[in-house]
């Protein structure tokens, strides 16, 4: 009953309207979506903390995992099961590299929140990208049946995933200024903290992104779970517009 | 203005609206005493005596004595929008009634985080979890769908479009058109693999085959042909299979100016060898070829 009315408290929905515990982790995207005022006070009232994250937890690992699949499946089934795997892994890794440096970066310009509730509000931006992303899966399926264009459907891919990421930083800000909103001292320099905060973010998960490749595999390529190690993911997008500009042949 | 109660006095709309009332007041006074409006004047100035009548009646207004106040001189009445708009510069005093209450200035919404946000009204549910659900079911069956195997080759549908343009381009890529030859790409040409023993030898595999337009063939070069070549244990001569046949290479010469290294060589049972065709000797003026 306890865990159940915390649930309620996660969801944002009156206690008549139970739902099992699988559709109440999915229902966690309808309050972060539509009333995320209420999610964000809530965050920082810190009512149903864990549940929360729990319930972001779950959603986001799920869709990522769909959506990894989905870019798998271009390659082979070993590489769909592969990038199921490792696309949750991408962004909770690099959620765990980050949030420490956000944190105290927080703390030291005044701010009052706890590293719980950091990553919360950071499991928020993934889950909008995450619940976005899965929005996206058709698209993606559908261009995956149509046509045979690596280097395009890769570019797809690099694009959808940034729209899906801006969203979900966007939903960050938000979060964090509610959040923070107790604390006025420092509020400017601490904007400016997860401002950089996000660059150092973006660059860590390129990085992660390229260490944990391929996601999507090459169709003239055995499957690897992971490939060598080697240039970068900028070079690698500019070289794949290249191609596709026909400038140069990737190699 | 004396006869209101305190309860009125306190509202702030209601001072505002005393304030323009007043202010009406005064001006229609004004134009009392002021020459007969000339023509075209806007209909507001024949109204005027109307709504003075209706104010006073209504407001209890005692009649004041006319001041010999700074009389405006008369102009034609600015439409209603620009009266809205603007005082002009040289009115009477019915104007500076009208900035001692200046129009109240809607105050910057507070964002949210700021000092007295208020989140809005808590939206109801839509059963987002529901639809969700859903389509979490459609997108697994979609990826299942694309990666059940549609023929006998056990070729999916999302790898079944010809993929000439999702290769990427690198050393070792096997290729085929639309003939039975099978050529390997080294160093920007395609090397012919010359027999099925040589595609062996090579450690090739028919998954390893890309099937691509006669067209992507044509953009490259035609390199050596990839031969194999056959040895057998208790002979010291070696063929080079080609076509089928075995190919005697003379001597050591022979071999490197042909480009074979040793790892092209394949040891064989020289029955196998023996039962082989004897083609062309290399070089080709070596003579007839010894047995194995």
């Amino acid at each position: 009953m306890k865990q159940s009315s915390a649930m309620d408290s996660v969801i944002g929905r009156p206690q008549t309207e139970r739902h099992g515990g699988g559709m109440a982790d999915l229902a966690v995207i309808e309050t972060i979506l539509r009333n995320r005022h209420h999610f964000f006070i809530e965050i920082r009232d810190g009512v149903g903390l864990n549940e929360k994250m729990r319930a972001m937890l779950i959603s986001s690992i799920l869709f990522l995992a769909l959506y990894g699949a989905v870019l798998g499946s271009t390659h082979s089934l070993w590489q769909t099961l592969s990038s199921a795997f490792k696309l949750p892994l991408l962004f909770l890794a690099t959620l765990l590299v980050c949030s420490p440096t956000l944190y105290f970066f927080n703390v030291l310009f005044g701010s009052n929140q706890s590293l719980s509730q950091n990553v919360a509000l950071i499991l928020t931006a993934i889950t909008v990208t995450a619940v976005l992303l899965l929005s996206f899966a058709p698209i993606v399926v559908f261009f995956l049946l149509t046509t045979a264009g690596y280097q395009f459907f890769k570019l797809m891919n690099v694009a959808i995933f940034s729209i899906c990421g801006i969203v979900g930083v966007i939903f960050l800000n938000h979060g964090m200024r509610i959040v923070s909103s107790g604390g006025r001292e420092g509020a400017t320099a601490r904007r400016w903290v997860m401002w950089l905060w996000v660059l150092v973010y973006a660059f860590v998960g390129s990085q992660m992104a390229w260490t944990l490749r391929p996601f999507i595999g090459a169709p003239s390529m055995e499957f690897e779970l992971f490939r060598q190690l080697g240039g970068n993911f900028y070079t690698n997008v500019f070289t794949s517009i290249g191609e596709i500009l026909g400038f140069l042949v990737v190699r | 203005m004396s006869d209101r109660t305190p309860e009125e006095s306190t509202s702030t709309t209601d001072q505002i609206l005393d304030l323009l009332l007043d202010a009406l007041v005064e001006r229609q006074r004004a134009r009392h005493t002021a020459p007969a409006p000339r023509a075209g004047t806007t209909g507001s100035a024949w109204r005027a005596p109307a709504i003075e009548e209706r104010v006073n009646t209504e407001r209890h207004v005692e009649p004041v004595e006319t001041k010999p106040a700074p009389v405006p001189v008369p102009r034609p009445e600015p439409p209603a929008a620009e009266q809205r708009r603007s005082v002009p510069e040289h009115a009477g005093p019915a104007s500076h009634a009208m900035h001692v209450a200046p129009r109240p200035v809607p105050a910057r919404e507070p964002a949210p985080g700021d000092e007295g946000w208020e989140p809005p009204a808590r939206l109801p549910s839509i059963n987002m979890g529901k639809m969700l659900l859903r389509l979490v079911i459609l997108v697994a069956v979609l990826i299942a769908l694309v990666n059940v195997p549609v023929n006998k080759y056990g070729t999916s549908l999302a790898r079944i479009l010809p993929e000439s343009q999702a290769l990427v381009i690198r050393d070792g890529l096997v290729l085929k058109g639309s003939g039975p030859e099978i050529y390997i790409l080294d160093n920007d040409r395609l090397r012919w693999i010359s027999s099925l023993d040589a595609f062996e030898h090579l450690g090739l595999t028919w998954e390893d085959v890309h099937l691509v337009e006669d067209s992507f063939l044509e953009k490259f070069q035609e390199g050596l042909a990839l031969h194999v070549l056959l040895k057998c244990g208790s002979s010291p001569h070696i063929y080079r299979l080609e076509n089928e046949q075995k190919r005697w290479i003379r001597d050591i010469d022979a071999f490197t100016a042909e480009g074979h290294v040793w790892e092209d060589v394949r040891f064989v049972s020289c029955k196998y060898l023996r039962d082989l065709p004897a083609g062309p000797s290399i070089p080709e003026d070596a003579g007839p070829a010894p047995e194995p």
